[in-house]
């Protein structure tokens, strides 16, 4: 396969000032990630698996090494072209959800939109096409804290696809849910996945991993062979 | 993100804290009212100065006295006034007219009595103070000799009413003992009677000269009372005074410093005015400043919701950045958000100002009826838009630090924030 990759990394590196130590969280990670992958990354905790996620999500800064994703190095981009990869090229899902309580759910989905500047009607419109599409039509005027912890992760899903991302980022996304609904949640994973969708999912249960094309495993901030 | 999407998303983060975005914004009107309420004082006291002033007389008129510039009362150093001083002054730039002035010493008008004591003064036609003051007749005009335009209570005391004293020749006696108030006093010179003819009467309330007679009449009632000739008089004693007229009032200032160049003394309303106008920029300010006080904890307030309503959505912040909001997203967000707390404020101080300012003009007027009808407090179109400025300015200025802070938060920090 010649497909251009989603994510390209050489020699990442992450590390933290901790007191007078520095922890290094990426210690010189290379991988690559072809388009339409659905590549589970495992490993315990502190082996660098979410700090990963958030570099190539853009909510985090390379200390070192080079990152490509969809061919733009994130190294080389400032706050604000940060804040435009986070709305173009990547949607996040999270462990905690993170949808905004206080908004409706097809608002929430639509908000992305708002920061790349998409007209109010056309983001709702878009929104709730998007919610129609993973079959939360029905939950879309709820307030988010109306909704169970299934709902809420696939609205957050709905949220992370509706900038027509270049890859789709999860950290831990069934980690909140219970047995049923993180299948049903892979499930949708393993859908969008046919439609095309590069996922890039991070977990520490090897059960959800198996539903991936491919799992890298990490241990303290680098890749490992299995 | 869209200038109508933040105008959307701020005035719901202002609504959500109802309470608290309440009382900040109320602590803003507060400041607001009392800036407002504070200048329209300030500025309704200078209206009704500068109303009596203006009824006074002309803002064009410099009156050229003959005495040096700097000192005035009894450490004044005379200075004579001539024709040359005259023609050096119509040369000067922005005079339209120079008016010359003589007074002759004090006297009477027989007819009239011991109480129809008279100063003649010798005027020019035309001089701006034998304008429009008539009850009847007319002006002095050009080639007058013997006549006068006299004050009504003179001519109450020679003829049944106003009206008939014109026409009248009267008896005007120069020099001599003349009675002032209820006492007499000598008089200067020679007693000399002259006859004139009166041709005008004028409104006393209205002015503060006494006696017009042509200005030749005068230099030789006043020669002939001292035994000169009136071109020695011209020459030694020099005229009474000059009236002056600027062509605008904007150059009062130049001419009064032209005068003062020429070694006389001047008198102006205009520089009453400014005088006035300078004392109450100073009033003002300090009222302002008064009220800007109230702004200021006003400022410290907003500082604080503003700081509270940060941490308190420190999570959604966090949401907003992963989800593609950038940091001047946010800083606008919560700059927008301290805006309408100035806006909100500056509109509903202003409306307590100026209701507050109706209910103490009426109070005021209840409690003693016989209060000056002008009104107390003024609020102008620029007070009002300035009121409104400065709530949004100080709203922004106490938002500002905290927008910031907000802004450089880091999204992931913000998203563990519990």
């Amino acid at each position: 396969m010649n497909a251009p990759l989603a994510v390209e990394a050489v020699g990442l590196e992450r590390s933290y000032a901790s007191g007078h130590a520095t922890v290094a969280a990426l210690a010189g990670v290379t991988l690559g990630i072809r388009r339409g992958e659905f590549v589970a990354v495992m490993g315990p905790s502190g082996s660098g698996k979410s700090t990963l996620l958030n570099v190539v999500a853009g909510l985090e800064r390379p200390t070192g090494g080079s990152v490509l994703v969809d061919g733009e190095n994130l190294a080389k981009l400032d706050e604000e072209a940060l804040a435009r990869h986070r709305s173009k090229r990547v949607g996040m899902v999270f462990q905690a959800f993170n949808l905004l309580p206080r908004f409706r759910v097809v608002e929430n989905v639509a908000l992305p939109l708002a920061f790349s500047g998409v007209p109010k009607a056309e983001r709702l419109r878009r929104a709730r096409a998007m919610l129609e599409r993973l079959g939360m039509s029905a939950r879309a005027d709820h307030r988010s804290n109306e909704l169970s912890g299934g709902e809420l992760q696939r609205a957050a899903v709905a949220r992370a696809l509706i900038g027509d991302p270049a890859i789709l980022l999860a950290d831990e996304p069934t980690g909140n849910l219970d047995s049923v609904n993180g299948a049903a949640l892979i499930a949708l994973f393993e859908e969008l996945h046919h439609q095309g969708q590069t996922v890039l999912l991070v977990t520490h249960d090897a059960q959800i991993a198996s539903h991936a094309e491919r799992t890298i495993h990490m241990r303290d901030g680098r890749v490992v062979p299995e | 993100m869209s200038f109508r999407d933040l105008l959307g998303m701020s005035l719901g983060n202002y609504g959500r804290a109802r309470l608290r975005s309440g009382l900040t914004t109320a602590g803003v009107a507060i400041g607001t009212a009392l800036v407002v309420l504070l200048i329209a004082l300030a500025t309704g006291a200078e209206d009704n100065v500068r109303r009596s002033i203006f009824s006074i007389g002309d803002l064009r008129l410099v009156t050229v006295q003959p005495f040096q510039p700097g000192a005035n009362g009894l450490s004044a150093v005379p200075r004579t006034i001539t024709d040359d001083t005259v023609a050096k002054l119509k040369g000067v730039a922005h005079v339209d007219g120079v008016y010359r002035q003589f007074d002759a010493p004090l006297g009477m008008v027989v007819e009239g009595g011991d109480d129809a004591t008279i100063r003649p003064q010798g005027i020019e036609p035309d001089a701006p103070i034998d304008r429009g003051d008539l009850l009847a007749g007319r002006h002095i005009e050009a080639g007058d000799r013997a006549v006068a335009v006299i004050p009504g209570n003179i001519a109450r005391l020679v003829a049944p009413s106003v009206g008939s004293a014109v026409g009248k020749t009267v008896t005007m006696r120069v020099g001599g003992a003349v009675k002032l108030g209820s006492t007499r006093i000598g008089g200067s010179g020679t007693p000399r009677d002259y006859a004139v003819k009166i041709v005008g009467v004028f409104d006393e309330q209205a002015s503060q000269t006494s006696f017009r007679i042509p200005l030749e009449d005068a230099l030789l009632a006043g020669a002939e009372n001292r035994g000169l000739t009136p071109a020695a008089i011209r020459e030694t004693t020099g005229y009474s005074g000059l009236a002056v007229e600027a062509d605008d009032s904007t150059n009062v200032a130049e001419i009064v410093k032209a005068v003062q160049e020429l070694g006389f003394s001047s008198f102006s309303l205009k520089q009453v005015v400014e005088q006035i106008d300078q004392g109450f920029g100073v009033f003002k300010g300090i009222l302002g400043g008064i009220g800007g006080v109230a702004l200021l904890v006003a400022a410290i307030g907003i500082a604080n919701t503003m700081v509270m309503s940060v941490l308190e959505r420190t999570r959604e912040i966090g949401i907003m950045k992963a989800v593609g909001a950038s940091p001047r997203d946010i800083r606008a967000l919560f700059l927008a958000e301290a805006a309408y707390v100035g806006v909100f404020g500056g509109i509903l101080g202003l409306a307590l100002g100026l209701a507050g300012g109706q209910l103490i003009d009426r109070i005021i007027r209840q409690l003693n009826p016989r209060t000056n009808p002008a009104a107390i407090f003024v609020v102008g179109p620029d007070l009002a838009l300035g009121a409104l400025a400065l709530a949004l300015g100080v709203a922004l200025l106490a938002g500002f630090l905290p927008a910031r802070r907000a802004m450089r938060m880091s999204a992931l920090s913000a998203l563990r924030y519990e």
